[in-house]
């Protein structure tokens, strides 16, 4: 059961609530990065694809760590 | 809520069934009283003592009800059960310590005191605790009762279950907890939980 | 998914069907954020998958195609073709007595047709106003993000011959 005070439930919550809106962002970035990697791939240039994806990965990277601290907020 | 608590006291109780009345008149429940009034001994005695719902910490009867019908929220509340998910199972009623959530067969669903919370969460007093004559149910702050003799206790035992509410009772002052287990009360002139021991 | 839960406590309905209010919400965001992530996996999975098609993918064989006869059209002149298929449309450009340039005709921001601006000296786009370099086909100015495509000609006997499609600028 949850034994936290009512007040630091709260404080937890709002920092879940900006850990998500963070996670979003990254996520749009994300995407964008993919569609303009995918955009200049089909075009023929073949020089943004690896570090697209190192960023990529990066992204990634920064979303599992939330992931991590949202689960292990309590 | 707003600095309030809930005390009550069952020995201030004179049986007038104010309370009963007064919490009939709500529409949220139509008309059924949610007060738990009891005749403690009918034949011998015309004790009487009303109980409304102790708002459990660990709710009991939300932790058994399989529909998750029954919420506690944040402000420590323990509602009653939700419209579309009670499917009148009574569950609740048979594992509630204190006997309190009652089941309508005919609408299929369990009500049960919700302290008011259309009055309480906007500041205003219970239904019960506003008529009460006595002040057996009473809304009010914790300095205000300090004035009694009895001190209020929120820690119940059942056997080696502890249990703790929200809603205080009030007991002799020298009494921290209430223990429903007989041989608790057999020393009458010591206060020892024996069903604690160890 | 066990690799992803915290290690305390209560079982998972516990937890999925909370009696407090203020956990249910609690729960519903974090399998939410679980969510997001495995979506944030997805896309760096994309990411991956682009590399391997950029690496292993086969060199494309172009074909050989005829375009023009040389002194067909005059000096500052403009020929349209396609190359390699129909649907892709192409501007060669006489840029003095024996130099030609070829480039693909879609525009690299949003396809419209360039043309060729003999006053300017450069391949313009009508669209946007994206202008680029008639030697090697690099964005001078305008929206447009990628060099244009170049079409790579020889000289076979009195004709021009298109034989490939290279990108210029680190293709």
């Amino acid at each position: 059961m949850d034994k936290l005070e009512p007040i630091q439930r709260r404080r937890g919550l709002v920092a879940i609530d900006g850990a998500m809106a963070l996670i979003a962002i990254l996520l749009v970035v994300q995407f964008w990065l993919l569609s303009a990697t995918l955009e200049a791939f089909l075009a023929g240039h073949t020089s943004p694809v690896v570090p697209a994806a190192i960023f990529s990965g990066l992204l990634f990277g920064a979303c599992a760590a939330l992931n991590f601290f949202v689960n292990g907020i309590d | 809520m707003h600095g309030y608590e809930f005390y009550v006291d069952p020995s201030r109780c004179i049986g007038c069934q104010s309370c009963v009345k007064a919490c009939e008149e709500c529409e949220t429940h139509r008309g059924k009283s949610m007060i738990n009034f009891d005749f403690i001994d009918r034949s011998r005695t015309t004790a009487t003592a009303a109980y409304v719902c102790w708002h459990c910490d660990e709710p009991t009867c939300a932790m058994v009800c399989p529909a998750d019908a029954i919420k506690k929220g944040e402000d420590g509340v323990v509602q009653s059960s939700l419209k579309p998910r009670c499917i009148g199972c009574a569950n609740c009623v048979l594992a509630c310590p204190f006997g309190i959530p009652k089941i309508f067969p005919a609408l299929d669903q369990m009500m049960k005191c919700d302290m008011c919370y259309d009055r309480t969460s906007v500041g205003k007093r219970p239904m019960c605790a506003t008529v009460c004559p006595s002040q057996a149910l009473s809304y009010v702050r914790p300095d205000e009762i300090a004035g009694r003799r009895e001190k209020p206790t929120n820690v119940f035992y059942f056997g080696k279950q502890k249990i703790t509410t929200r809603v205080y009772m009030m007991t002799p002052a020298e009494t921290d907890s209430v223990s429903l287990d007989v041989l608790d009360y057999v020393w009458e002139n010591s206060h020892v939980t024996v069903s604690q021991s160890q | 998914m066990s690799l992803f839960r915290s290690p305390s406590k209560d079982p998972l309905w516990k937890d999925e069907f909370s009696v407090f209010t203020s956990d249910e919400r609690y729960v519903t965001r974090r399998q939410f954020t679980k969510f997001l992530t495995l979506a944030s996996l997805g896309m760096f999975v994309g990411n991956v998958w682009i590399v391997a098609k950029a690496y292993f993918a086969k060199k494309p064989v172009y074909p050989t195609a005829e375009v023009v006869a040389l002194g067909e059209i005059p000096v500052r002149g403009v020929k349209l073709f396609t190359y390699p298929t129909p649907q892709d449309n192409c501007i060669l450009v006489r840029t003095g007595e024996e130099e030609y340039v070829a480039y693909s005709q879609k525009c690299t921001h949003l396809s419209c047709a360039v043309y060729y601006s003999a006053k300017n000296d450069r391949l313009e786009c009508p669209c946007h106003q994206g202008f680029f370099s008639i030697q090697d086909g690099s964005v001078l100015q305008g929206p447009p993000p990628r060099p244009l495509p170049q079409i790579v000609l020889e000289r076979e006997g009195g004709k021009l011959v298109a034989t490939g499609v290279r990108v210029n600028g680190n293709g």
